[in-house]
């Protein structure tokens, strides 16, 4: 493969002149699964392999590591490594979040790199910083799991559960696109999350319901709220009755050319299907689910109707 | 339309063909340089391409008896003098190797799942594997919390995130290796089977899914690798308690979660055009494209898709599957998410049709393999995940598959008929349960 102009060499570079490369040995005659690589890659393999058979731990080791990190982010001793060779040489740890953060942008979907992030940020013992750096991966991605996951690694890692930043910051972020599940998520596991999975108190409660109330206000067929506010009266310990008329708002079954949120209607045929003498409201409810406003899963509603007719004991 | 699309506007129809020459292609010539990101995973993409050309009926006509041996060969060359398997060639230090520069070629579970996953489907009966080493390994990987890691670092570390993939893949060479046996197998320990289970509850999610983590959000693809975990570890729900601690602590939510990720948002501009739409229609937010009231017809796909038709729901064509809340289909979560419901015995719960024509009309690729939405360039993980459910779904012309182990049945027969994992289970004289 011919190299490209601006492509990274060792053998002829004097610093490189002590290592004897160790290449590939591809195993057999019928190699799977076999890659063109570039020369670059393949010469830039050759010296890690050989430092790390040396067990070298050096500032050219660093530069090596970055170079294969950058042509390969998913080699997954290159990292572990990397990390080795920091905390060996001493390295300025603030100078790697510095390296990290364009070479994450160039590799969203890469989770090595998240790890590595996390042993770093946690020898730095701070967070400073790491949260301007997640608003500019989520500018990409609004939902990168790696990102909201790293997220709440730091919550977790700094006990950032009840600053009101990180619920602000949330609100913010839901507030942009009141569809971003992560969004909802990462609510769920400041208020609850941090809690050991309860409802701190009725208060909160009370709080969070107007809060998934307000949102599903806006956008009424949004799974994200309705699976939020169920959440919610489950870890508050309520029935889930409590929000029989708030999705009567949505779907009164008796009007059913005003119906406007299939979520609210599986609701109510879950709160129908509980109560003594509703089954046949909560039929309705999933007859018209079936039919008219979510027939793409006709057969989950067919089936929940199915449960209805099932005696209690046997379900 | 976006090019590469294969249409047809008679009948959906899987190209047989193309995906034969496509995954040829892979078997035996180069993958080209932008593959340099896969180099660690090399022995998952060769797993990807035996177990396709299995599915499709093809690896006897593709593989000469020497090629065979010779695959074979270089995948113990991948065997490590500890156990286990190397994911790539890439890391191993040859002659250089030693007790002290071994933790950068470490035992790693992707590479042994998938280096025995390709043995069992090329016919080896494994006696060559350092089985006793492996199952060893599985125990060092496990974490304080019953999670899993993907690989051991100084000191046997655990290093790799927080991951139900680590826990499946564990959870399938055991099975693999051991069956269903509980507790010390011929001296080696067992992983702590409870603590997994207790992690994997910790792991579910508000909505019903399962995340990498707890408190993390729901994922399709964590959902499906621990739902398939508790599988071959026998712990799924059942109807009548037996005392052993069983996964999934509310599976009426997660069949709802799973049912949930059926979606009419397909392509890209599906998704475009409820972008941070905040007033909200039937019409124009984004998963409203499920929601369809008569003559509101949820986007333009969806309008076209009912023209000249009855509004009846019997019409729907193409039906896509996500991995999250709001997010678009992928041909991938067709896997993830009609795995778990079929170890759950609730296939039955979607309707499979449109999804196969979403498959087969949308992401199949014309030059054979399928792309991750409509018009991309086919790649192995989605290519191969596609041929899955399509098998699942009892597709003609393919051969039936393993949800779990994502291998032929033919392959795993293979594998249970061996004689030392016969003699290990008793099957010989009782049957295996």
């Amino acid at each position: 493969m011919p190299a490209s102009d601006d492509a990274t060499y060792y053998h002829d570079d004097p610093a490189w002149g002590d290592v004897q490369p160790l290449a590939q040995d591809d195993g057999a005659l019928h190699p799977l699964a076999s890659i063109a690589y570039t020369d670059e890659y393949s010469e830039a393999m050759g010296y890690l392999r050989a430092v790390m058979a040396a067990n070298e731990y050096s500032e050219r080791v660093l530069a090596l590591t970055e170079h294969i990190i950058s042509m390969n982010p998913a080699h997954y001793t290159v990292w572990l490594y990397r990390a080795k060779a920091l905390r060996e040489t001493g390295a300025d740890l603030a100078r790697e979040i510095a390296w990290l953060n364009p070479t994450a942008l160039q590799h969203l979907k890469n989770y090595q790199i998240w790890h590595h992030r996390q042993t770093i940020v946690d020898a730095l013992g701070s967070p400073a910083g790491e949260a301007d750096f997640i608003a500019t991966m989520l500018e990409q991605d609004s939902k990168n799991y790696h990102v909201w996951s790293y997220r709440q690694w730091l919550v977790q890692r700094f006990d950032l559960f009840a600053s009101d930043d990180e619920l602000r910051w949330t609100e913010a972020m839901i507030d942009d696109d009141v569809r971003n599940n992560s969004a909802w998520n990462h609510r769920w596991f400041l208020v609850v999350g941090g809690h050991g999975g309860r409802m701190e108190s009725p208060r909160l409660a009370e709080r969070e319901l107007e809060y998934a109330k307000y949102a599903i206000r806006k956008a009424p067929q949004n799974q994200s709220p309705w699976n939020y506010i169920k959440g919610v009266v489950r870890a508050a310990g309520m029935p889930l009755s409590t929000l029989t008329s708030f999705a009567l708002e949505f779907a009164d079954m008796h009007r059913p050319d005003d119906i406007y949120s299939s979520h609210a209607l599986d609701l109510l045929a879950d709160i129908y299907a509980d109560e003594e003498g509703s089954k046949e409201e909560a039929k309705k409810a999933l007859d018209l689910l079936a039919s008219r406003f979510d027939p793409i899963r006709a057969h989950y509603w067919n089936y929940r109707k199915a449960l209805l007719e099932v005696p209690e004991t046997a379900a | 339309m976006a090019p590469g699309l294969t249409r047809d506007a008679e009948e959906s129809r899987l190209n047989y063909a193309a995906h034969t020459r496509y995954w040829r292609r892979n078997l035996k010539t180069f993958l080209p340089r932008q593959y340099t990101g896969n180099d660690c995973n090399r022995m998952t993409l060769a797993a990807f391409i035996l177990s396709a050309l299995d599915i499709l009926g093809d690896l006897p006509a593709a593989l000469s008896r020497e090629e065979r041996a010779g695959y074979i060969d270089w995948v113990y060359s991948c065997q490590l003098p500890e156990g286990g398997f190397r994911p790539a060639p890439a890391t191993d230090l040859g002659a250089a190797r030693t007790p002290k520069n071994q933790i950068w070629d470490p035992f790693h579970v992707a590479g042994t799942f998938f280096a025995l996953l390709i043995l069992i489907t090329l016919g080896d009966g494994l006696e060559n594997v350092k089985r006793r080493e492996i199952l060893q390994w599985l125990t060092k990987l496990q974490r304080p919390d019953g999670g899993f890691g993907e690989t051991l670092g100084e000191q046997d570390r655990v290093e790799g995130g927080n991951d139900s993939r680590f826990g499946f893949m564990v959870a399938a060479v055991r099975w693999m290796l051991r069956g269903n046996l509980e507790g010390p197998v011929d001296g080696v320990p067992d992983i702590d089977v409870d603590a997994f289970v207790r992690c994997v509850q910790a792991a579910e999610s508000y909505d019903g899914g399962l995340s990498e983590a707890p408190y993390h959000e729901a994922h399709g693809g964590f959902t499906s690798c621990a739902i398939s975990a508790l599988f071959f570890l026998d712990r799924l729900p059942t109807k009548n308690p037996d005392g052993r601690q069983r996964g999934l602590r509310n599976l009426p939510m997660t069949l709802h979660w799973l049912a949930s990720r059926q979606t009419l948002t397909i392509d890209e501009e599906d998704a475009a055009e409820t972008y941070s739409d905040e007033t909200d229609s039937a019409a124009t937010c984004d998963d409203s494209h499920s929601f369809m009231k008569l003559h509101n017809y949820p986007s333009m796909r969806g309008k076209l898709s009912f023209e000249r038709q009855p509004p009846v729901h019997a019409e729907i064509k193409w039906v896509g599957m996500n991995g999250r809340e709001n997010k678009i289909g992928d041909t991938c979560y067709a896997y993830w998410v009609c795995a778990p419901l079929k170890l759950l015995g609730h296939l039955d719960i979607i309707d499979p049709k449109p999804i196969r024509r979403w498959l087969l009309d949308r992401t199949q690729h014309l030059v054979g393999g399928f792309g991750k939405l409509p018009g991309d360039h086919p790649d192995p993980q989605h290519s191969f995940l596609g041929l899955m459910v399509l098998s699942m779904f009892g597709e003609a012309g393919l051969q039936n598959v393993d949800t779990a182990l994502c291998i032929t049945e033919r392959a795993k027969d293979h594998l249970e008929s061996l004689p030392w994992r016969r003699k290990l289970l008793g099957s010989d004289s009782i049957g295996e349960a």
